[in-house]
């Protein structure tokens, strides 16, 4: 039978010469399928390749390979000196005089509410203001006076601590020296270049000789606490002269410090008697010096400390304060545009809200600076906001996060409303359910993992953030103190991204800093990765709960 | 969503035969009060009209079936019956009325929600919530703000036992619903419906997502519960309709062709079309 006229092949070949031959493509060995299927999988795999280069880096920077030459070991070494040079002797006494000075601010403290009080008297009295000014602070002359005379008590241990320090300091710095210059030969033998090598000497620093005189002032210092200790006697004897009832009531509490003072001297004066350079540092403090010690301090004529703690609470907090104001906005909106607003309001939300995301965060950080924080202070001299003195803080970073994540958390919480069956909506409302109830017992619960994630994946957004905080948190290293309740919102921090952002410009390549600030870059990694882990899990379930 | 199109239909086994009424019986019962009184309805998806001057009633406390090809407009009836059809976009009854009890259901006054709670909807796909078998069935009473445990109980076990569920979930009352078989989830959104106590109950092709064997049970439950409820019930399944219904309506196009007693619609219909359908000849 012979074809029939009108099939046309694009391909004329036979049947056995077309299928019997391979396509081929530009590379000779590998078919047009083949070719595409790498291309697209190398893209694919490429990340992965990246983030494995990253976390090695990340790793070999921090703890590095051979933990002793990373930054655990070179934070041993560097509180080993810190042990040995005397360093850790003189903060001892160093803790005597700033007991002194805490009494000091106490007093100031309560000057400054005194102080305050006298001037909104002077001016319901009809003076001017700088009157009022003058008055006040006459007023508090015989206090003035009081406190003047307290902080004089620290001068006989002031004498004695600063030629000891000076001479600890000297030997830290020697110690130092001789380590480098270790380092240095070893480096020199290791690529054969003997007579280098043999240039770099150095002389082992007899650190006995260097805290003799730390021991040998043991007796003037004795001498000193015993002096101090009557000093403050005295003082409990008289108590600081009050103005007023309310003032007296605010110094109630300045008996009960000396008292306190006075207790640990005999403390301090027995550790500084059995100190001893020679006791053996635990190893594993260079570690656990990194998550306990609450200083970062770094770039100090006297001890650099690096600790983890005052930049996780900055952190921590900020990410605190942006996640109780964006988890509302962010699921509040989702669920807005998802059940009820109009076509027409979901046509100019849901852009918009997505487009806060695509503004440069330092454009934002810029806002913080020159808006908002000014906006607080404002509020705050109005009265509409207590008192706090730094425009650049918790709360102005935080709000400014928080409207970085609002776009994260709203897209995903729609999408989670999304993937909530619609028959689930139409049942419960054929029950008699109104749209509240019907929102808040059936689709949110059925959301809630997805819901769940949004906010983590928010937080995530909002730890990893470095340019807004760089901007607006204040950059203050501290540990905000907590006790001042909500108030502790208003201080100035330092974040785990801000210090890494700020200092590693300035560190010196494989030094301890910046062993340091990659340690910090390791754990900020640790943090989102577990996130990302925990939202990747709580998604899952949620897809298995709808079914 | 358009539930106007629903999907292809189900091929299912001939259940059980449910013994007959007498025929007397039967024409008696036809004669009760109307309940729901469809009043030229004309009904529009955006531009589109979906219904053409629907006119009849419906009877209490009888089992009334729409039946039709696919895209008929008996979904889209049924879901004006309890105003389901707000929650589409662009619908609206553009002529007519449907009176509940001599009450406009489409008038501004109505309170949708107490209409909702009224009129009971079962709807084609299982859609028990994510929640335990206990929490399902209470819904609709908890959003009344009854929470009386001994109140919840006791309407659990009753409306269970209405909807013949009682003896397979009695134990496992707290886990969840979602670990239910079809039938059994289709039964137990029938329990959830029967809990807050409706007068009339809206059943939309409640059979077509099950075997033949959990379809026989619902078709019993049917039968029982007729004897408290006007049920209105959507079928693509003609010896369905012809087993459990009293009353049969048939839809073409939108518009209503022929409604009588169901054995005269299936014995002996006065249309050509109800004829053709009826006998398999298209649809």
């Amino acid at each position: 039978m012979s074809p029939s006229p009108q099939i046309k092949r694009i391909d004329q070949r036979p049947l056995r010469e077309a299928i019997s031959t391979r396509g081929r493509s530009l590379v000779p060995w590998l078919t047009k399928d083949e070719l595409i299927k790498y291309f697209f999988g190398a893209n694919a795999w490429m990340s992965i390749v990246v983030l494995g280069l990253i976390m090695l880096s990340l790793y070999s920077e921090s703890i590095g390979f051979n933990p002793s030459r990373g930054f655990f070991g070179e934070n041993y070494r560097n509180l080993l000196v810190y042990r040995q040079a005397g360093l850790e002797f003189v903060d001892i006494l160093k803790k005597e005089t700033s007991g002194i000075d805490g009494l000091g601010k106490y007093l100031a403290d309560v000057r400054l509410k005194e102080l305050l009080r006298l001037i909104a008297q002077g001016k319901r009295d009809g003076k001017p203001a700088d009157q009022a000014l003058t008055d006040a602070n006459n007023a508090l002359t015989p206090f003035d006076d009081y406190v003047n005379r307290l902080s004089t008590l620290g001068d006989p241990l002031n004498v004695i601590i600063s030629p000891l320090g000076d001479a600890a300091t000297a030997t830290r710095d020697a110690v130092t020296d001789v380590e480098h210059k270790k380092q240095e030969k070893e480096l020199y033998l290791r690529s054969n270049k003997k007579e280098l090598a043999d240039q770099v000497t150095y002389q082992e620093v007899d650190l006995d000789a260097a805290v003799k005189p730390l021991h040998d002032a043991l007796p003037s210092i004795q001498d000193a606490n015993v002096k101090l200790a009557a000093g403050l006697a005295l003082f409990l004897t008289q108590p600081p002269p009050a103005l007023d009832e309310t003032m007296k009531a605010e110094l109630a509490g300045f008996n009960e410090q000396v008292r306190g003072l006075m207790a640990v001297l005999p403390t301090y004066e027995n550790e500084l008697e059995t100190w001893n350079p020679h006791l053996p540092l635990p190893w594993y403090k260079g570690v656990t010096d990194f998550f306990f010690n609450t200083n970062w301090l770094t770039a100090s004529s006297w001890q650099n400390y690096y600790g983890i703690l005052p930049l996780l609470a900055g952190s921590t907090l900020i990410s605190i304060v942006a996640l109780v104001i964006a988890v509302p906005l962010g699921v509040g909106a989702g669920v807005y545009i998802n059940q009820i607003a109009t076509p027409w309001e979901q046509h100019i939300i849901k852009p918009a809200i997505e487009f806060i995301s695509a503004i440069p965060s330092v454009v934002l950080g810029f806002f913080g600076v020159a808006v908002l924080g000014q906006f607080l202070l404002q509020l705050s001299q109005w009265g509409i906001l207590p008192h706090f003195s730094s425009r650049l803080n918790i709360i102005t970073a935080g709000i400014l996060l928080a409207f970085m994540a609002v776009p994260t958390i709203f897209t995903l919480t729609e999408d989670a409303i999304n993937n909530v069956p619609r028959s689930f909506k139409e049942a419960s409302y054929a029950l008699g359910a109104n749209r509240l109830q019907t929102i808040w017992r059936i689709i949110l619960p059925a959301s809630l993992s997805g819901v769940i994630s949004a906010v983590l994946l928010g937080f995530g957004r909002v730890i990893g953030e470095t340019m807004v905080v760089l901007l607006c948190a204040g950059n203050s290293i501290q540990i905000p103190p907590m006790s001042d309740g909500l108030m502790v919102l208003f201080q100035p921090v330092h974040t785990m991204t801000g210090i890494i952002a700020q200092e590693l410009g300035e560190a010196e390549r494989g030094g301890i800093e910046w062993h340091a600030l990659f340690m910090v870059g390791l754990f900020l990694f640790v943090i989102s990765l577990g996130i990302n882990f925990l939202a990747q899990r709580v998604v899952k379930r949620f897809k298995i709960s709808i079914g | 969503m358009d539930e106007s199109k629903p999907s292809a239909q189900t091929a299912e086994v001939v259940p059980t035969k449910v013994a007959a009424p007498s025929p007397s019986d039967k024409l008696a019962r036809l004669n009760a009060p109307t309940i729901i009184d469809i009043n030229n309805v004309d009904f529009y998806y955006g531009a589109s009209k979906a219904l053409h001057g629907i006119n009849f009633p419906i009877k209490n406390k009888l089992v009334t079936a729409f039946i039709g090809p696919s895209g008929c407009g008996k979904s889209t009836l049924l879901r004006c019956l309890n105003r389901m059809n707000d929650l589409v976009e662009g619908t609206r009854i553009g002529a007519g009325s449907i009176k509940i009890s001599g009450v406009d259901i489409y008038d501004p006054s109505v309170d949708v929600i107490e209409l909702r709670k009224r009129v009971g909807m079962v709807f084609q796909k299982s859609n028990p919530f994510p929640k335990s078998i206990y929490e399902n069935v209470v819904y609709g009473l908890r959003l009344q703000g009854i929470n009386s445990k001994s109140r919840l109980d006791e309407t659990v076990e009753r409306s269970l036992r209405g909807a013949a569920l009682w003896e397979e979930v009695r134990d496992r009352l707290h886990t969840s619903a979602l670990g239910l078989s079809g039938g059994q989830q289709q039964r137990l959104c029938i329990a959830r419906a029967i809990a807050v106590e409706p007068e009339i109950i809206l059943m939309d092709e409640p059979c077509s997502a099950l075997d033949p064997i959990a379809t026989v049970k619902v078709e019993e439950l049917i039968h029982q519960l007729k004897q408290d409820y006007t049920i209105v019930i959507v079928t693509h399944n003609m010896q369905q309709a012809g087993r459990c219904s009293d009353i049969t309506a048939f839809f073409y196009m939108g518009r209503l062709i022929e409604i009588d007693a169901t054995e005269k619609i299936f014995t002996n219909p006065t249309q050509k079309q109800t004829e053709d359908y009826i006998s398999g000849r298209f649809g």
